[in-house]
């Protein structure tokens, strides 16, 4: 939603008195990173105003005092944390009042539950000063001192204490300036000293290191400093945002949990149920490196006490097996507590997960490279963190880390022994089947399929598909071009493909059918061949093709569809297929196999949330 | 040009029927105070794609004068 757009409608809500969807607009803009950085500072006014008067409840009570103008960076905060569901309710004190704030504020009336402190370095490099270096050093420091005993002891607050940077090297620019008594050396013994002498259970925010992401020259913005004493850019203000809302995590609620990982395209390249467990792109190549480095990271993350969950649609044996077989990789199944592969909606395999390990969905991060399952766990599972995955795996690390997600205040035993604990108690997979209703997510998918005759120029993706196509696979027969060619050539066959694409994307050519006449009746075809890509599964794109296949059927006078299921170690996926679509199981089995059978007469269509694409056309006309 | 930054105006104050015209001052909207101004400038610096100095900033005294300035570097 564009903007403007989004603004207006909030306004709209607002006025009629629905601050609480006005809010989750907000929320979801902010979240979705739909915003610019005056649009996240606008939705943070917003937040302001409209907090109070919705049924949300504040989570905590944050005071901002600085050295410089704190508005945009009070308004930015809140929109930051709300967009991670925390309403906070930020205010500020006056431009530079930092002590007479401390002490003049009325401690009967809702005290703060955390005090931000943002230094700005003019009184520290006032060049008229008649301090020496050390003495400016430690005259800051006691400053910041008396602050952070007013804070514990009046307030009985907690500290969030920003740290000090440089806008330009000083007169004596940089190789001088690192020196002793130079302002970088200063800046720097601030630093260390603040952080040194912090009190247990505050957070300090390093100033060097946050303009340091997207660098100074970005960071800082000088005409602000003299318009408004504001001395950062609009996405430098966004960044320190972050730090913020992250530090105020850290302290209200702790650190994120658990990181729930999908497998095939986020741990390594590829789809292990289509290439195997040695096929997939892991330690070789730039990707395969790429996705390497990312489970090393993963690996250290677990080791610090973060609790890794897998969380794939895959078969599980699939999905385990290249962790058993494959010599790259760097995580082991032991590092993960939770480890779900199945065809479930990921939003049930989650809450699964959750009550396996006994923690709460707020404290889970959602990793998964798919823009559509990111979008379901998105709308059904709000209390979430969904990451916005970059295409690229060699991103994957600074995404992950850019969320701030893990930051914690102090490293405690209780946290290092927490991944051990989990990994130990470790469940049997939760087998009870839960539902809900994921209608309203296939619906917003607003799929489209493309059916089509197979045809001469699709013919080396459908060979393609049906030599390596293993899991949504009814009969597994590899065919080459020549059999499909022989076995189309009877006018009675049926041969389709279908294309599918969704509001996130194209995926191409994914699924191919073939029906054949019935050696044993004329008025019925037998379906010889009918695959699947995973890419598409439990979205009801299979009920498109049937509800297809029967309209094609009917048009040529067929009575009846008759359809094998061929056991294999990989395709119990479909192993109830026909029985879900209406088809009557025969006794006459062959083998393994099993053959079903379907009356053309009494077929009723199945629900499908994939639309003809030219119906959609023609709707669109109309 | 007056159309355009009324545009942002309506954007910045969040008023949709909110109408500017050269002679409007600060005085003559709501909530048009320092802060207020800088987000306006910074708004109308990215709709437009150009960079006030801190002098224009500081001697823009109406709308009709910030169109002045605006159109002087439009042209260049």
């Amino acid at each position: 939603m564009e903007q403007r757009v989004l603004f207006s409608e909030v306004k709209r809500l607002a006025q009629a008195g629905n601050a609480d969807d006005a809010l989750r607009m907000l929320r979801d803009s902010v979240r979705r990173g739909q915003l610019d950085a005056a649009g996240i500072e606008k939705a943070g006014r917003l937040c302001q105003t409209l907090l109070p008067v919705s049924t949300e409840k504040i989570g905590s009570r944050i005071l901002m005092l600085g050295q410089c103008t704190t508005t945009w960076l009070t308004a930015t905060t809140t929109a930051i944390a709300w967009g991670d569901g925390t309403a906070l309710s930020v205010s500020e004190g006056a431009y530079d009042s930092v002590l007479q704030e401390l002490l003049q504020l009325d401690v009967t009336s809702g005290r703060p539950n955390v005090v931000v402190l943002l230094p700005w370095q003019q009184r520290l490099l006032f060049n008229g000063s008649m301090l020496s270096a050390r003495e400016r050093v430690d005259a800051e420091c006691a400053f910041w001192h008396q602050a952070w005993t007013l804070i514990t002891e009046r307030l009985t607050a907690r500290i969030l204490q920003v740290g000090y940077d440089s806008m330009s090297p000083g007169a004596q620019g940089y190789m001088l300036g690192a020196r002793t008594g130079g302002d970088l050396a200063m800046i720097r013994a601030v630093n260390q000293e603040l952080r040194d002498s912090l009190p247990s259970g505050a957070v300090f925010v390093d100033l060097e290191h946050v303009s340091g992401e997207i660098g100074r020259e970005r960071f800082y913005d000088p005409r602000r400093y003299f318009w408004t004493k504001q001395p950062f850019s609009e996405d430098g203000t966004v960044r320190l945002a972050r730090h913020i809302s992250a530090g105020i995590r850290a302290q209200i609620t702790g650190p994120k949990k658990v990181l729930v990982l999908d497998l095939d395209n986020t741990l390594w390249g590829g789809v292990v149920g289509e290439t195997g467990p040695l096929g997939i792109r892991l330690g070789d190549g730039p990707d395969g490196e790429a996705f390497s480095a990312f489970q090393k990271h993963l690996k250290r993350l677990s080791e610090r006490g973060i609790v890794l969950a897998a969380c794939s649609k895959n078969n599980d044996a699939d999905a385990r097996e290249p962790f058993e077989k494959n010599p790259n990789m760097v995580l082991s199944l032991d590092d993960f507590a939770q480890f779900e592969a199945s065809w479930d909606p990921k939003a049930i395999a989650i809450r699964r997960i959750a009550k396996a390990l006994e923690l709460g969905l707020d404290s889970f991060v959602f990793f998964d490279d798919n823009p559509a399952e990111q979008e379901h766990v998105r709308q059904a599972l709000p209390e979430v963190m969904v990451v916005d995955v970059p295409d690229d795996p060699a991103e994957y690390i600074r995404t992950l880390d850019a969320g701030l997600w893990f930051e914690a205040v102090d490293l405690t035993d209780e946290d290092r022994a927490r991944a051990k604990h989990y990994r130990a108690a470790r469940r049997r997979r939760d087998t009870e089947v839960q539902f809900e209703s994921i209608d309203s997510y296939l619906e917003s998918l607003e799929m489209v399929a493309d059916l089509r005759s197979i045809d001469e120029p699709d013919m080396d993706r459908v060979v393609q598909l049906i030599g390596k196509t293993n899991q949504f696979n009814l009969t597994t027969r590899r065919h080459g071009p020549d059999q499909v060619r022989r076995m189309l050539t009877d006018p009675t066959s049926i041969g389709l493909t279908l294309r599918v694409a969704d509001r996130f994307g194209d995926y191409g050519l994914v699924s191919v059918l073939i029906a054949v006449a019935d050696p044993d009746a004329t008025t019925s075809l037998v379906i010889d061949t009918w695959l699947m890509s995973c890419r598409v599964i439990s979205r009801t794109v299979e009920e498109f093709l049937f509800n297809a296949l029967v309209e094609a059927a009917r048009s040529r006078g067929i009575e009846s569809l008759v359809g094998v299921y061929a056991p294999t170690a990989k395709n119990a996926l479909v192993k109830d297929l026909f029985e879900r679509l209406g088809f009557t199981r025969l006794k006459d089995a062959h083998g393994d196999s099993v053959t079903y059978r379907l009356n053309i007469a009494a077929a009723v269509p199945v629900k499908s949330f994939v639309q003809n694409k030219d119906a959609v056309l023609q709707g669109s006309v109309a | 040009m007056l159309e355009q930054v009324n545009e942002v105006f309506r954007e910045v104050f969040d008023e949709s029927d909110l109408t500017i015209a050269r002679e409007t001052t600060a005085a003559d909207i709501e909530g048009w105070d320092s802060l207020m101004h800088v987000r306006l400038m910074i708004a109308i610096e990215k709709a437009f794609r150009v960079r006030f100095s801190s002098s224009e900033v500081a001697s823009l005294n109406n709308v009709g004068e910030l169109i002045d300035v605006l159109e002087r570097k439009v042209a260049k």
